[in-house]
């Protein structure tokens, strides 16, 4: 039941993600041919930015789940048994720890940027509360990722993250 | 506590934390709130959060996931195979044959890929199973592949160039062209390295096919056609300033997209494979950038970046003795992280040594991305190496001994672009 919440939440945020990837090539197609037909969309670039931020925020839980985000893995491979447990709950420990840093302020920008009203200084007037949900979202989304795989490594029930999508990264 | 007990305390913990295997992303962060909550008056979190937004929701940075996305669609096309046959023609008869295929085929990809284990695992794909099937050595094989493979860097779109663009404050556009010159030198240098080779190991090579006529190699050629158009619609766009990099990132995608239908390799599957694959990628080098945009900040109070480049203006290195101390530590640094955060991590203090010897930044961009792409093939990190470990159960050492040859190369392209700066600088300044 909770697992399959967990994963739902994942693949949903995730979903969005791509969304706003897709949205993101349209704003700058919308741009290019606003400039060829003469007509001016105001504010294309500034969205194209929030929409890149959503699309990376909002995933980020997701490709921690599939072993994406990149981390040195030399001494966890040279070591095994439970010292790599060890090294894996700390790693873990810290991401919790760090991602909730990051959780709360970026939440709390979001808060508040409506308590000031702050507006975009660009051509687009976004009140900047908005665009900057995606941050608040993706950030409470990813540490809670971190908080079930810390407590799948500590239950033992962790699968290896090692993925083969690595390849052609970068 | 002195600055410098405070730095090297600083600099330690960071490589301690990553070393510990700590995602890398929330390490940059995390070591620059703490720097930043006991060594400044600031408040870190708030700080944290403003400078993860702005620097995630620049402008400029809409290339890079663009580019990305392309890759991803182009990866997952018929591309390689048809660019293998279009190719195969025409170098058979070389002295080294069809190794030509590996070194010519990642030039023309890396011009519509950013990235090198892309390129590097796209080319492979085709050329790897077609190599080994007509008996050409393993060693040369692979390691022209990883080496030419790294390519995808150097030769626009390019990734890691984005990525220096917006840390340095430079333009996309300009360092994209600045990388042609030196993209096809070193292609050049690879490709007579394959032939001095030949030549030197008679025997090793297996015969040619039967010879084609003129015609029928030009007949050959349009399987090319495709790739052609896309680099023309890329490059050709930003050189002649129709498009920015972000425009042309959204042509590519467009393009990439039309020409998966056309060979139809596209499919709803396919489609929503690569926008995931795309989505994932992006915003795992998005959680480096943001990490890393916080700790250039966080430096910056604290003052490192000056204190490294008053230390090392003290030491009164000219400009050379610097640039070769700058390849030897990226060197190092590449045989444990990867290119992109080797770049982020590094600029916030490089930069103001370099802009202080009074080097120019363009060519200094261009140079980094040389050694990164060295640092693409040092063991025991190295993400061609990793690409080509998953495509040939080969061992990583075995993989990085075969590619040495290749490495080398690349040093003697650090000594050409020293010595011959107008390589990159020339093109761009013609824009």
């Amino acid at each position: 039941m909770m697992r399959k919440f967990l994963d739902a939440l994942y693949d949903g945020a995730a979903t969005l993600a791509a969304l706003f990837m897709v949205l993101l090539l349209v704003m700058v197609l919308l741009s290019i041919v606003g400039r060829e037909l003469g007509f001016y969309v105001r504010g294309t670039d500034a969205y194209a930015g929030y929409f890149m931020a959503a699309a990376g925020f909002l995933a980020l839980a997701h490709t921690l789940k599939k072993g994406e985000h990149i981390r040195v893995t030399l001494l966890l491979n040279a070591v095994k048994g439970r010292y790599k447990k060890a090294i894996e709950i700390w790693a873990l420990a810290a991401a919790v720890a760090l991602s909730a840093l990051f959780a709360y302020y970026s939440v709390k920008l979001s808060v508040n940027s409506f308590q000031f009203n702050d507006v975009s200084t660009g051509t687009d007037a976004t009140p900047l509360w908005i665009p900057q949900i995606s941050m608040g979202l993706g950030a409470v989304v990813l540490l809670i990722a971190f908080i079930d795989e810390l407590v799948l490594e500590l239950l033992g029930k962790r699968a290896d993250a090692s993925s083969d999508e690595m390849l052609h990264n970068e | 506590m002195s600055d410098i007990a405070i730095t090297s305390i600083l600099i330690f913990s960071l490589f301690a934390i990553l070393a510990s295997g700590v995602w890398i992303g929330l390490t940059l962060s995390g070591v620059a709130w703490i720097a930043m909550q006991l060594f400044s008056s600031r408040a870190a979190g708030d700080a944290m959060a403003v400078t993860t937004w702005g620097s995630s929701s620049s402008w400029t940075l809409t290339a890079l996931p663009l580019f990305v996305w392309m890759g991803e669609i182009l990866f997952r096309t018929k591309l390689s195979e048809s660019m293998f046959k279009g190719l195969a023609p025409w170098v058979s008869r070389l002295p080294g044959g069809l190794l030509h295929t590996n070194v010519i085929g990642c030039t023309i990809f890396a011009a519509v890929s950013g990235s090198s284990a892309a390129t590097c695992a796209t080319i492979g794909k085709m050329t790897l199973p077609e190599l080994k099937r007509r008996g050409y050595p393993d060693d040369i094989t692979i390691g022209s592949l990883a080496g030419a493979g790294t390519l995808g860097l150097l030769i626009p779109p390019s990734i890691i160039m984005i990525v220096y663009g917006v840390t340095a404050d430079v333009s996309i556009a300009k360092l994209f062209i600045a990388g042609v010159f030196p993209g096809l030198l070193l292609a050049s240098l690879f490709s007579g390295y394959l032939v001095v080779w030949a030549l030197m190991n008679p025997g090793k090579i297996p015969p040619p096919d039967a010879g084609m006529s003129f015609g029928a190699k030009v007949y050959e050629s349009r399987h090319l056609i495709p790739v052609v158009l896309l680099i023309g619609a890329v490059l050709g766009s930003i050189y002649t300033g129709i498009a920015t990099a972000t425009e042309a990132a959204a042509i590519g995608v467009v393009g990439s997209l039309v020409l998966s239908v056309v060979q139809r390799s596209m499919s709803w599957t396919v489609f929503k494979e690569s926008l995931m694959g795309a989505t994932r990628l992006y915003c795992m080098i998005a959680l480096i950038l943001a990490g890393a945009a916080f700790l250039t900040l966080s430096m910056g109070y604290i003052g490192l970046p000056r204190h490294l480049a008053e230390f090392v203006s003290s030491l009164g290195l000219s400009p050379f003795v610097l640039i070769l101390a700058l390849t030897l530590f990226y060197v190092l640094l590449g045989c444990f992280l990867d290119g992109i955060s080797m770049v982020v991590l590094t600029m916030g203090v490089i930069l103001p040594i370099v802009q202080a010897a009074k080097l120019d930044l363009i060519w200094f961009g261009i140079f980094v991305v040389i050694v990164v792409e060295m640092a693409q093939i040092t063991p025991p990190v190295g993400f061609n190496l990793f690409v080509l470990q998953g495509m040939t159960k080969r061992e990583i050492t075995y993989i990085a001994k075969v590619t040495l040859p290749f490495f080398l190369l690349m040093c003697v392209m650090v000594l050409l672009l020293w010595f011959f700066p107008g390589i990159a600088t020339w093109l761009p300044g013609k824009m």
